[in-house]
């Protein structure tokens, strides 16, 4: 379905010294520094996958997502998608896809929500007939009813975003980029979202890239992920391997009988833990205790911890994607 | 080409309907047109209370030739409008990202999405000129002309458009262009009048370089004295096809060089 093969974009940028003096200075005699967003990214993605694609801030998750939809043109390497070349065949290949960019909005700032789908519907030649069943389905799914004769600027933030993802499904498209669809959204409205994408996923098919940084989405949705920072792909693959394989951080949660108890208890010296291997947050009698797995076992600081103090309850969690992912951004893989 | 014109009537549909809620912006910006232009006019009219003449040309020729110009400007003002934002803003902030995502032509997309009903009063002002002006010179009036000169009107508007797509494609490479179109178009006030009454580098340029001469000058001088036919009328449709072709190649090349903007 979706072939990235080496995907680069290179940006030249003007160096500039600070102060109007630099701004004079770089006038008449500019520095160019190329800046390498993305620096040979290679993967696939079959055809109804949910992709998780993620990265920090800066990594060049946009650039790419902007190359696959045809917006930028890729400095070298190749990238297909439906066996076409997005910025080749720009305005055939674009009516087989749909794009939601979180941030800004595709809609008509101006128009009623009814009017936008109205003008997208001639813009993709959809017919009559599938129009209205699109309708009803994305009405069902997003429901649009409440709010599709208001124009868009009085919407607010949830309602655009289901807004703008059902304009994005009215040509049925193969391929769905989703670019922080859950961005600035309150719990129950990600929520909503969640279930959107995964009903849109199921019943039509869709492929769907989603690049976001709320790894709850990735957790509800996505079996895979690609990540990617400074340019460059650092994992690929299931998410399940991703925690067994740096899943080293686990979490032990326990009340304990006195507040005082805790005094007793000196993990980092006990198992000679660095700093980035232990936290510990106590909060009355409810204490966390975050340590690194490779280290010292579950039991062994199960065991640790019975023998120092009375525990009331206690219980182990699973590694946690968050905290799987917080690591590789900070030290990489 | 037919899906195009529907299109076209669609947004316009809508953009009238986007109007009537801002009718007292509409108001304003229509009677502040009409305003500066009748200004303008009688600036004109104390110039040749003054002088009976200017370079050969009496009053009410030069008020047809004012009125005349301002037709091609109205008509490209009214549909090809939005340009000016893509030098301002659209490519600077990254908001050229959703004409490309479309499965249409991106040029189109961009100018068809504003209709800009503000052009009426320029178009009304220069049908009433063009009206009053022939009215007053009392010439015969000679039809095949009137034709020719119809003709004329939508590649004259070709030229205010191509300079348009030119200068701000230049945005693409340089994130914003605003101000070189504005300059740009601002040379147009040279078309108002003669060009027999400038300089020849100034008549070089609004002839060859930046041919606003061909959208007004030219034409309606054809049309009120018949002479020089073959250059004013095959020049105004050479000119303007070249830079229409021009500006099309540049915009595309453009389109290429878009850099998005970070989000």
């Amino acid at each position: 379905m979706i072939y990235i093969d080496n995907l680069r974009k290179e940006f030249k940028k003007t160096v500039k010294e600070p102060g109007i003096k630099g701004s004079v200075k770089s006038l008449f005699n500019p520095k160019k520094e190329i800046v390498k967003a993305v620096d040979g990214i290679s993967f696939d993605v079959p055809k109804g996958e949910i992709l998780g694609f993620i990265g920090p801030n800066g990594a060049g998750k946009s650039t790419v997502i902007k190359m696959l939809t045809g917006i930028l043109t890729p400095t070298d390497g190749k990238c297909e998608i439906n066996g076409q070349i997005p910025y080749e065949n720009r305005k055939k290949y674009v009516k087989e896809i749909g794009v939601v960019f979180g941030q800004r909005t595709q809609l008509w700032w101006d128009l009623a929500l009814r009017e936008t789908y109205a003008v997208l519907k001639e813009i993709y030649e959809v017919p009559d007939k599938e129009y209205h069943e699109r309708m009803e389905f994305l009405n069902e799914v997003l429901d649009l009813d409440s709010f599709i004769t208001s124009p868009v600027r009085t919407l607010s933030l949830g309602q655009r975003m289901r807004a703008d993802i059902a304009a994005s499904m009215l040509h049925n498209p193969k391929v769905l980029f989703l670019d922080e669809p859950t961005i600035g959204l309150d719990v129950v409205v990600k929520d909503n979202i969640r279930k959107a994408i995964q009903k849109i996923n199921a019943e039509q098919g869709t492929t769907v890239i989603l690049t976001t940084h709320d790894l709850s989405d990735i957790e509800l949705l996505c079996k895979r992920i690609v990540m990617i920072d400074k340019g460059k792909l650092v994992y690929d693959g299931q998410i399940n391997n991703l925690k067994h394989k740096f899943g080293q951080m686990r979490e032990l949660a326990f009340e304990m009988k006195d507040e005082g108890d805790i005094s007793a208890l000196d993990y980092a010296s006990a198992f000679n833990f660095d700093e980035d291997d232990l936290s510990v947050k106590c909060k009355g009698v409810q204490v966390t205790v975050r340590f690194n797995s490779h280290k010292a076992s579950v039991q062994d600081i199960l065991k640790y911890t019975l023998g120092k103090i009375d525990v009331r309850d206690i219980n182990v969690k699973d590694a946690d994607i968050e905290e799987i992912i917080r690591r590789i951004y900070k030290d990489g893989v | 080409m037919k899906r195009a014109f529907r299109l076209h009537r669609i947004f316009i549909a809508q953009y009238l309907k986007k109007l009537m809620e801002y009718k007292v912006d509409f108001i304003v910006g229509a009677v502040g047109f009409l305003l500066s232009q009748a200004l303008e006019i009688l600036f004109i009219g104390i110039i040749f209370s003054q002088i009976p003449d200017l370079a050969g040309w009496t009053f009410n020729e030069i008020l047809f030739i004012y009125g005349f110009s301002l037709i091609p400007k109205a008509i490209d003002h009214m549909f090809f409008d939005n340009l000016w934002m893509v030098g301002y803003h659209i490519v600077r902030k990254g908001e050229f990202d959703k004409y490309l995502t479309r499965p249409i032509n991106s040029l189109f997309y961009v100018t068809v999405e504003k209709f800009q009903i503000d052009a009426f009063g320029e178009l009304i002002m220069g049908i009433i000129l063009i009206t009053y002006s022939l009215i007053q010179i009392g010439a015969d009036i000679v039809w095949y002309r009137v034709l020719v000169l119809l003709l004329l009107v939508p590649f004259a508007v070709l030229i205010y458009t191509a300079i348009k797509i030119i200068t701000s494609a230049i945005s693409f490479w340089t994130k914003q262009s605003g101000h070189i179109t504005h300059m740009f178009y601002m040379s147009s006030d040279f078309s108002k009048y003669p060009v027999t009454i400038y300089n020849n580098f100034i008549k070089v340029v609004i002839t060859f370089i930046i041919p606003f001469a061909f959208t007004a000058y030219y034409p309606a001088s054809y049309f009120l004295r018949g002479e020089n036919g073959l250059f004013c009328v095959l020049g105004t449709i050479l000119i303007s096809s070249l830079l229409f072709v021009v500006s099309i190649l540049v915009w595309n090349r453009g389109v290429k060089k878009y850099e998005s903007a970070g989000s």
